[in-house]
C-alpha cells in the first residue's frame, strides 16, 4: 500500500516536473535545435538567399578549408578570448572581492556604478566606447594628454583596435559577473573565515583557501559563459570597428556576418557558422570537463 | 510548410550567428497601412476602377530606409496615392538603414514575403536584378517619360535592354570647405590635387582636420574615391564589365593619393559622426570635406552661422573633372503577383508629375533629379547659393554610381585600406586586388 503511494508520488513528481520542463523543451527544439539542423541543411547548398538553392554537397566546407581570411578570423577570435575571457574573469572576481569587503551604502552605490554600463543597452555601451576612445576628442586621450602621455589610436590603429574593443567590452560585463560572484560570496558561511581566522588564516590564504574553492561551481559557470560569448561577439564589435581597420578586428562571427548579409553567400555562412557551433561545443566539453575534474 | 522552412533556415542563420542584436529591428517608428479613403481626390495617374477580386483591394508592400522628413514625404506621397485608387492600396514600411539591405530584404524575399515595391542601392543592384527580383519597367514608363530622364541615368539600372528600375535622384560629389579657416590661413580653394593636399596640410591645425573623407570600408568609402580614380581615366573594371582593369597606373596614383592623407595626419582615420554629414565641417572640426548634394540643406539650415562653401573636387595634372552621381532607385519585384500595379505607382511618384519629383529633390533634401524637365522646373532652387556651383560647375562631370558586385567593393575597400595604413603602395594594392577582382567577378557571376 504504501510503496504504491509512493510510486504514484513519484510519478506525479515525474509529471510535474516534466510538465514544467515542457514548455522550455519545445522552445528550446523550435528555436535552438531545429534551426541549427536547418543551418547544416542549408551549409549543403549554394544560396543566396534571393534564388532558389542548389545543392552543393560538402562545396562549401571545401571552401572554408582553404580560406585565408575565414582562419584569420577565427585566430583573431582565439586571440580575443585569450585575452578577454581570464580578464573578465580576473576583474569581476577582484571587483566583487572589493565590493564584499565594503558595508554600508557606499555598497550600493558601487554596485551601480559598476553595473551602469551594462544595464544600458550593448549597442549604446559601445558607442559610449567608442566616442570616450577617439583619438581627436576622447576622453581617454584628454587624460592621457593630461598626465603627459601621448594621445593613443585606440580604434583606428590594426594594432590596438582589437585590445581597445576588448577593453570596451570589459568595461559593458565587469559589472554584471561581479554580481554573480558576489552574491555567491555572500552565501559562504561567515563560521568559515572565524574558524580560518583563530587558525591563523586572513587575507589571502582566507581567499585562497575558502573563497576560491567555494566559488567553483560559480567560476566554472562564469568561464564557459563567458567563452562561448567571446567566440559570439558581433554588436560592439560592428558598432565601434565594423571589422576594421584593414580588417584588424574582424572576427569570425563578423566575418560570417558579412558572407551572410553583405555579400549573401547564406550556404557559405551556414557552413562557417556550423563550424564555429562545433569549435564552441567542443571548446566548452573541454572547459566544462577541465574545471569539473579538478577536485 | 514550405514557407515555415524557409522561415526557418533564415532564423537559423540569425540563431546561429548570434545576431539577436543585430537583426532585431522592426519596422522604424511606422509601419503604417495609409489608409484607404474614397477616391474623391484628383491624382494624375489614378486609374481608378472597380475591385475585381471581390470588392478587396490588392495590396502591395513598400519597403522603404527613410527617416525623418524622407519618411514624411513618403508616407504622404503613398496616402496620396491611396486615395486616388479604389483597387489598390500600398503599405508602406521603413527600417533602420543598417538592417535594410543587409537583413531586411534578404530575408522578406527568402521567406518569400518580400515587398511588391522597394528601394535598392547601386551596391545591391546586380545580384537582385540577376535573381528575378526587379521587373522590366520600360513597359511602364508614361509617354514621352523615358526621354525626359538623362539617358545615363537609366543606362546605370539597363540590364539586357530592360530598365530594371526607376532612377529618382543624382546627389553628386563636391568640396565643401569653411571659408573663414581658408582664407585665415591664406590658403585659395583646391583646383588640383597638389593645391588640395598643400591646402588639407596647411589647414590640419591641432584637433582641427584638414580634410574628412570617409575612413571605415564599405560601399561610401568606395564611392567617395571613384572620382579620383575617373579623372585619370582610370576604371575599376573593363568596359564590358567582366574582368578587372584595377591594376592600371591611374588606380596606383588615386590610391597613394587617398592613402597619403590618412598616412600624413591630414585626414582622421576614425570620426564621431558619419562621414556624409556635414557636421565636421558645422562644428569647426574640419577645413574641408567631400560631400554630397544632400549636406546643403543641413548646412543651410543647422549651421548657418559658419561660412560653408562648395567647389567642384580637384583635379589631378592633365585629368578631367569627374564627380560621382549617387542615389537610390525604385524596384518593383519581378516576381510579384502584381508587377503591373506597383510599376504604375512607381511611375506615378517619378515620372508622372515633375511636381513630386522636384518636392523630393529640392524641398525634403537636395539632389538632382535625372529628369531634365524636373531640373528645368526647378531652375530657380537650383541655381540657388551653393546649389549654382553644383547646376553650373559640378553636374556636366557626373559619372552614375556603378553597379559593382559587393564582392567586387569589398576588394576595392581593401585596397585602399592597404594603402591608408601603409601596408602597400598603391601599384601593389592595385597589382594584389586585381586577381581578387577577377575572382569576385566569378564568384558572383555565379
Amino acid at each position: 500500500m504504501t510503496s504504491r503511494k509512493t510510486g504514484s508520488r513519484a510519478r506525479s513528481e515525474w509529471l510535474t516536473a516534466y510538465g514544467l520542463l515542457l514548455p522550455n523543451m519545445i522552445g528550446l527544439l523550435v528555436f535552438v535545435f531545429l534551426p541549427i539542423a536547418y543551418a547544416f541543411y542549408v551549409s549543403l547548398f549554394d544560396w543566396n538567399a534571393l534564388t532558389p538553392k542548389s545543392f552543393a554537397g560538402w562545396a562549401n566546407y571545401r571552401e572554408l578549408f582553404g580560406d585565408a581570411q575565414w582562419w584569420q578570423s577565427v585566430r583573431r577570435t582565439l586571440l580575443f578570448s585569450v585575452v578577454y575571457v581570464p580578464l573578465l574573469f580576473m576583474l569581476s572576481l577582484l571587483s566583487a572581492l572589493l565590493l564584499h569587503a565594503i558595508r554600508g551604502r557606499a555598497s550600493g552605490i558601487v554596485r551601480t556604478m559598476f553595473l551602469m554600463p551594462f544595464a544600458i543597452t550593448s549597442i549604446i555601451s559601445a558607442i559610449i566606447g567608442m566616442f570616450m576612445l577617439d583619438p581627436r576628442f576622447g576622453i581617454v586621450n584628454a587624460l592621457l594628454e593630461r598626465l603627459g602621455g601621448g594621445a593613443q589610436p585606440f580604434l583606428a590603429s590594426t594594432s590596438q583596435a582589437l585590445f581597445s574593443i576588448i577593453g570596451v567590452i570589459l568595461w559593458i560585463n565587469i559589472g554584471y559577473n561581479m554580481i554573480i560572484f558576489l552574491s555567491a560570496m555572500k552565501e559562504i558561511p561567515a563560521d568559515y573565515y572565524e574558524a580560518a581566522a583563530i587558525d591563523g588564516a586572513r587575507g589571502f590564504r582566507a581567499f585562497w583557501h575558502i573563497t576560491l574553492p567555494l566559488l567553483k561551481e560559480t567560476s566554472t559557470f562564469i568561464l564557459i559563459v563567458t567563452t562561448i560569448g567571446s567566440f559570439q561577439s558581433l554588436d560592439q564589435i560592428l558598432v565601434m570597428t565594423q571589422g576594421g581597420p584593414m580588417n584588424s578586428t574582424e572576427v569570425s562571427v563578423l566575418y560570417i556576418f558579412k558572407q551572410a548579409f553583405e555579400l549573401l553567400n547564406m550556404g557559405y555562412a551556414s557552413a562557417l557558422s556550423f563550424v564555429l557551433f562545433l569549435i564552441i561545443f567542443v571548446l566548452s566539453l573541454f572547459q566544462l570537463r577541465l574545471l569539473s575534474s579538478k577536485k | 510548410m514550405n514557407k515555415l522552412l524557409k522561415s526557418a533556415g533564415v532564423g537559423a542563420a540569425a540563431m546561429l550567428l548570434g545576431l539577436t542584436a543585430a537583426c532585431g529591428s522592426g519596422p522604424n517608428k511606422s509601419d503604417q497601412s495609409a489608409s484607404a479613403a474614397s477616391s474623391g481626390s484628383a491624382g494624375s495617374a489614378a486609374q481608378a476602377s472597380a475591385p475585381a477580386n471581390g470588392g478587396k483591394k490588392i495590396k502591395l508592400k513598400f519597403y522603404d530606409f527613410h527617416t525623418e522628413a524622407e519618411e514624411k514625404f513618403f508616407k504622404s506621397l503613398v496616402d496620396e496615392y491611396n486615395r486616388t485608387q479604389d483597387r489598390v492600396e500600398i503599405e508602406y514600411s521603413t527600417f533602420n538603414q543598417g538592417d535594410y539591405t543587409t537583413t531586411k530584404l534578404p530575408t522578406a524575399f527568402a521567406s518569400g514575403e518580400g515587398p511588391d515595391i522597394y528601394m535598392i542601392s547601386p551596391g545591391d543592384f546586380m545580384k537582385f536584378a540577376k535573381s528575378g527580383l526587379m521587373a522590366d519597367l520600360s513597359p511602364y514608363f508614361p509617354e514621352g517619360a523615358k526621354e525626359d530622364f538623362l539617358p545615363a541615368s537609366l543606362d546605370a539600372v539597363t540590364v539586357d535592354n530592360k530598365i530594371m528600375a526607376l532612377p529618382f535622384e543624382l546627389e553628386l560629389l563636391g568640396l565643401y570647405y569653411n571659408e573663414d579657416m581658408l582664407k585665415e590661413a591664406n590658403v585659395a580653394v583646391p583646383k588640383t590635387w597638389d593645391e588640395l593636399y598643400a591646402a588639407a596640410k596647411t589647414l590640419t591645425k591641432g584637433k582641427v582636420a584638414g580634410l574628412v573623407l570617409p575612413p571605415d570600408k564599405g560601399p561610401y568609402f568606395n564611392f567617395i574615391w571613384y572620382p579620383f580614380l575617373w579623372q585619370q581615366g582610370g576604371s575599376v573594371l573593363s568596359e564590358d564589365g567582366t574582368k578587372s582593369a584595377f591594376n592600371s597606373p591611374e588606380t596606383a596614383k588615386a590610391l597613394d593619393f587617398w592613402g597619403r592623407f590618412f598616412r600624413e595626419g591630414l585626414s582622421p582615420k576614425k570620426l564621431q559622426a558619419g562621414p556624409w554629414e556635414i557636421d565636421h565641417l558645422g562644428k569647426k572640426e574640419a577645413a574641408m570635406q567631400i560631400v554630397g548634394t544632400w549636406a546643403i540643406n543641413r548646412a543651410e539650415e543647422v549651421f548657418k552661422d559658419v561660412p560653408i562653401n562648395v567647389a567642384p573636387l580637384p583635379i589631378p595634372e592633365g585629368g578631367q573633372a569627374a564627380t560621382d552621381a549617387g542615389g537610390w532607385k525604385f524596384a518593383v519585384n519581378g516576381k510579384s503577383a502584381n508587377v503591373e500595379e506597383a510599376a504604375k505607382f512607381v511611375m506615378w511618384a517619378f515620372a508622372g508629375d515633375p511636381q513630386r519629383a522636384l518636392k523630393w529633390c529640392t524641398e525634403v533634401k537636395f539632389a538632382y533629379s535625372p529628369r531634365q524637365s524636373v531640373v528645368e522646373a526647378g531652375k530657380d532652387i537650383y541655381s540657388k547659393g551653393m546649389r549654382k556651383v553644383f547646376t553650373d560647375e559640378i553636374y556636366n562631370s557626373a559619372i552614375p554610381e556603378p553597379r559593382y558586385p559587393s564582392e567586387v567593393l569589398d576588394v576595392v575597400g581593401d585596397a585602399m585600406q592597404q594603402v591608408m595604413y601603409g601596408k602597400y603602395d598603391g601599384a601593389k594594392a592595385a597589382a594584389a586586388a586585381d586577381p581578387l577582382i577577377n575572382d569576385a567577378l566569378q564568384k558572383a557571376s555565379k
